[in-house]
């Protein structure tokens, strides 16, 4: 008899440490928690080796209308630091995001701190433009959310994060006349970029371009006839060469408008395939922001110029 | 077994069962030429089971039917069948002539279209149930005595040899009853043979010459003088108290 | 805008309009013998079944092939048909409840599959969520071939077993006694539903795509009583609603096409139902109020009569207190006894001699000795 209780308060210590210990899982790095591809990417740069991240949207999702899984939301709970975009671009995580802040979890929002004068309004829910970080220079300047956060919360590793930073600071400069001459190679007349949706407002504010979306700022709303029937016109009417499909959004919209365009007697390319609202596929150059970013103007251009 | 030429139906060994309790345990059941007989029981006694089973539209746990010698799919275009009233929905878009002529449809075969010849014979046998005012009225305006005869009168323009029919006199009005008991009589004379799931213990003796008492289990089967008695009805009823009229 | 000049000038509005009408009334005429053999929702199921259907296929094949999904779809909704009439017969879970639980099974699994597939690389490019609404808007001109050949192909099959259809629709048992298999046919009918709301997905989506099967045939049935003019109206119907959502959605802002169509669908089933000269609501109503007044008419008429056949002179007039008040409902006072006294009268069968005295004329005699009640009451006065 006594032998027996030994036996199962033994086992049930065992089980419990075990268990324990299998939460633990601690191998020191902060546990950080990304909605976006090029948000995730970036805490790599900037976090280094101090961080482990987990992103919540593979290449080619539409964080417009991604549903987080009872799994994210509980990798969310267990994180060091969440990092989301906001302004509504994760259209279907705001109740998450709102729960989280309110329970003091360290919630970084990338797009916190911008000015006024530098967002682009939405006519359509009267809120802002999510999709900042198609002008570079703009992501540069919002990173410092991320960094001041990652050095409140690991201050011993401030000189790494700001070696790191800088670093980002320096080829994110670069990346910027890269597009801006790129750009230059392009006539000003053809500077009209169509693509599935309203995602590229910042980059034809920030570079020159004329930008016009089939679908509105989200993927959520359905094109109508008379949508694609107007972009048609204005395509025939500018003689625009080309017009892009997105990663992240179905290719029949632009094949539906590119029949349309046909029907006027007009013929457009399309001209190749944008990372709108994700970065590239893993194993490509693409994987990282500026691999997108660079990708992203290389097919513009080539298709435009 | 020998196949027997006097039978026109030959029911040997038939179990129905739908979950443990069976609705028709081990029935034998012969059928000669030319009557024209009830079947009759209890409620849930199984005989309409019996002839649907008959007909193939229910598979029996055990058991073979022979018509004339020969399995049911050889001789269906001898066999006419009325089912119940209540097993359609009335309300269907279709004239009286239209229900009607689906009995020609088995002549007719697949794909191809009815006739003006198919058409006449419908209207025959409208006429035979003094229906042929309503060829083209909606079946939803017809009373339950008018249903009952349509249902017939698209059994006869099959021109079988044998029918089957299902609770006729459910429902139905008495000018109906009486109608429809003639051209069952006159089927009789014409040498056809016609089964007749009755309700009404009382009309026996007077409609029918033969008579199958059934619950479950075969009680007698016959001609009615010899069979219709107070025993067996009183055995098919499980019954102590006296079942028929005067 | 001229509704013509928008045809001609819109190429996309022509394709959408022209695909949702294909839709509309193929999915009418197949839907039509689906509420004849009472199985609306039966659409219902394989539409939502459809869901998992695609999703699966997705998986498997990561391909963002239109026709692929159009398989996945079918082979669910094949699935689905087959899962409930399994159900029915082997299980005591009668027809409804079926349906019901194969519908939200499916349904719900396929948005799991949906959550699930969110994570894999790409998926979105696929737009598989847009088959929970459909994505009229961006049909192809390859989508309108697509529909108008297996479109024609169903009606085909429709003509040329028309008659088996109707046979095994109205009375499966008799149609077995014939030799014509109600278990092929039916399982061809179904087969044929399937298929229509498989290329019905892509433009009203898999929720909304049992009305556009359903609603079509149950307007046209309150609009005529054979058979072949309630298919041609109910494909009718659909076409039309094709057309209209699709021009309506494009007329205003950010209004998605599908439940556009849907919504006209459902504003004619319900027209239909009111108006309708034979079953409609408001038609019915009104020709029963006639019904009553005139038996109101005819009763108070018969109670002037007695009292006129009772008196010496047929023609003398009687006070209005003696005409036995009418029994219906507001029939009791003098006033309202009144008003039916002055409609006989402009009808002469009545006159009015004081001011509220009243007698018989003898149009008004005639009328009530040839009147049907009159033989009924002839019974009643054998004394």
């Amino acid at each position: 008899m006594k032998k027996l209780a030994v036996l199962l308060i033994s086992l049930v210590l065992v089980i419990s440490f075990v268990g324990c210990t299998e939460k633990k899982e601690d191998n020191g790095k902060i546990k950080v928690v990304a909605t976006t591809t090029m948000l995730a990417d970036m805490v790599r740069v900037i976090g280094g080796d101090h961080v482990e991240v987990d992103g919540l949207m593979g290449p080619g999702i539409d964080p417009h209308l991604y549903k987080a899984s009872a799994g994210d939301v509980s990798a969310m709970q267990d994180a060091d630091i969440v990092v989301f975009n906001g302004l509504h671009l994760e259209g279907k995580m705001g109740e998450i995001f709102e729960n989280l802040e309110g329970n003091d979890k360290s919630v970084v929002v990338i797009t916190k701190g911008i000015e006024e004068k530098d967002l682009i309004t939405d006519e359509s829910s009267e809120g802002h433009d999510p999709h900042i970080w198609f002008d570079v220079l703009q992501w540069k300047k919002s990173s410092i959310n991320l960094y001041n956060e990652l050095i409140e919360f690991a201050p011993e590793h401030k000189d790494d994060f700001k070696k790191n930073y800088d670093n980002y600071m320096d080829e994110l400069d670069e990346l910027d006349s890269y597009v801006k001459a790129q750009v230059e190679k392009v006539n000003e007349d053809s500077r009209i970029l169509i693509t599935a949706h309203d995602a590229f407002a910042y980059f034809g504010k920030a570079y020159g371009f004329e930008v016009r979306g089939l679908q509105g700022i989200s993927t959520s709303s359905e094109a109508g006839t008379s949508d694609v029937k107007s972009l048609a016109d204005y395509i025939v009417e500018h003689k625009i060469k080309a017009i892009f499909i997105e990663s992240s959004v179905p290719a029949k919209n632009i094949e539906a408008l590119k029949e349309a365009v046909l029907a006027q007697g007009f013929n457009v390319e399309i001209g190749g395939e944008l990372y709108s609202d994700s970065l590239g596929t893993k194993g490509t150059d693409a994987e990282t922001y500026l691999g997108t970013v660079r990708a992203n103007i290389d097919t513009i251009v080539n298709a435009l110029k | 077994m020998t196949k027997s030429n006097n039978y026109v139906v030959e029911v040997e060994d038939m179990t129905v069962a739908y979950n443990v309790k069976p609705v028709l345990w081990d029935i034998d059941l012969k059928v000669p030429k030319g009557v024209l007989m009830a079947i009759v029981g209890p409620n849930g006694a199984g005989k309409s089971t019996m002839l649907k089973a008959m007909l193939d539209l229910i598979k029996p746990i055990s058991g073979s039917v022979l018509f004339n010698g020969q399995s049911y799919y050889k001789q269906r275009k001898r066999i006419g069948f009325v089912p119940q009233r209540g097993s359609v929905d009335w309300d269907f878009p279709t004239t009286v002539l239209d229900v009607v002529l689906m009995g020609r449809y088995g002549h007719v075969g697949w794909i191809k279209r009815t006739t003006a010849k198919d058409k006449s014979y419908a209207m025959d046998a409208l006429k035979k149930v003094s229906m042929e005012d309503f060829a083209k009225r909606q079946i939803s305006q017809l009373s339950g005595g008018q249903q009952q005869r349509v249902f017939i009168a698209r059994a006869l323009v099959q021109d079988a040899d044998i029918y089957f029919m299902d609770e006729p006199f459910q429902g139905v009005d008495a000018k109906t009853e009486r109608a429809v008991i003639e051209i069952l009589k006159e089927l009789r004379t014409l040498g056809k043979t016609v089964l007749v799931v009755h309700h009404d213990l009382q009309t026996v003796k007077e409609y029918f010459d033969y008579v199958t008492l059934l619950n479950t289990q075969l009680i007698a089967s016959g001609p009615v003088e010899e069979v219709f008695t107070e025993e067996n009805l009183r055995k098919a009823y499980r019954s102590t108290g006296k079942i028929l009229k005067g | 805008m001229n509704l013509i000049e928008l045809f001609i000038n819109d190429y996309t509005l022509r394709i959408v309009a022209l695909g949702s009408a294909l839709l509309g009334m193929v999915s009418g005429v197949v839907g039509s013998f689906a509420v004849l053999k009472k199985q609306g929702l039966l659409g219902d199921a394989v539409s939502h079944a459809a869901l998992p259907g695609i999703a699966i296929m997705f998986i498997l094949l990561q391909t963002k092939s239109t026709e692929m999904f159009m398989l996945g779809a079918l082979i669910a909704g094949l699935l689905a048909t087959g899962l409930i009439v399994a159900i029915e017969k082997n299980t005591h879970i009668k027809t409804d409840s079926a349906m019901a639980l194969v519908l939200s099974v499916f349904f719900g699994f396929g948005l799991v599959l949906l959550t699930y597939i969110q994570k894999i690389p790409n998926a979105n490019q696929a737009g598989l969520d847009k088959f929970i609404f459909g994505q009229a808007s961006t049909l192809l001109r390859k989508d309108i071939y697509t529909i108008m050949i297996i479109g024609a192909v169903l009606l085909f099959v429709i003509v040329l077993f028309w008659k088996e259809f109707k046979l095994v629709t109205f009375d499966s048992d008799y149609a077995d006694s014939l030799g014509i298999s109600s278990k092929k046919v039916s399982l061809l009918i179904s087969s044929m539903i399937v298929i229509s709301i498989i290329i019905g997905l892509q433009t009203v989506g898999v929720i909304l795509m049992s009305a556009m099967l359903v609603a079509p045939g149950v307007a046209a049935r309150q609009w005529t009583d054979k058979l072949s003019v309630m298919v041609v109206l109910a494909g009718i119907f659909g076409a039309i609603s094709g057309v209209v959502g699709t021009v309506i959605s494009s007329s205003i802002q950010k209004m998605p096409t599908g439940p556009s169509i849907v919504i006209i669908i459902s504003l004619i089933v319900i027209g239909s139902i009111i108006f309708s000269p034979n079953r409609g609501l408001l038609l019915r109503a009104i020709r029963e109020r006639n019904y009553r007044k005139n038996i109101n008419e005819d009763n108070v008429l018969i109670n002037l009569y007695e009292l006129a056949m009772n008196h010496k002179d047929p023609f003398h007039s009687h006070q209005i207190g003696a005409i036995k008040p009418i029994k219906t409902a507001g029939g009791k006072n003098t006033k309202y006894l009144e008003n039916v006294l002055l409609k006989l009268q402009e009808k002469g069968f009545v006159k009015r001699d004081y001011f509220d005295e009243w007698a018989m004329t003898q149009e008004g005699i005639v009328y009530v000795e040839k009147h049907p009640m009159r033989k009924e009451m002839q019974y009643d006065s054998t004394n």
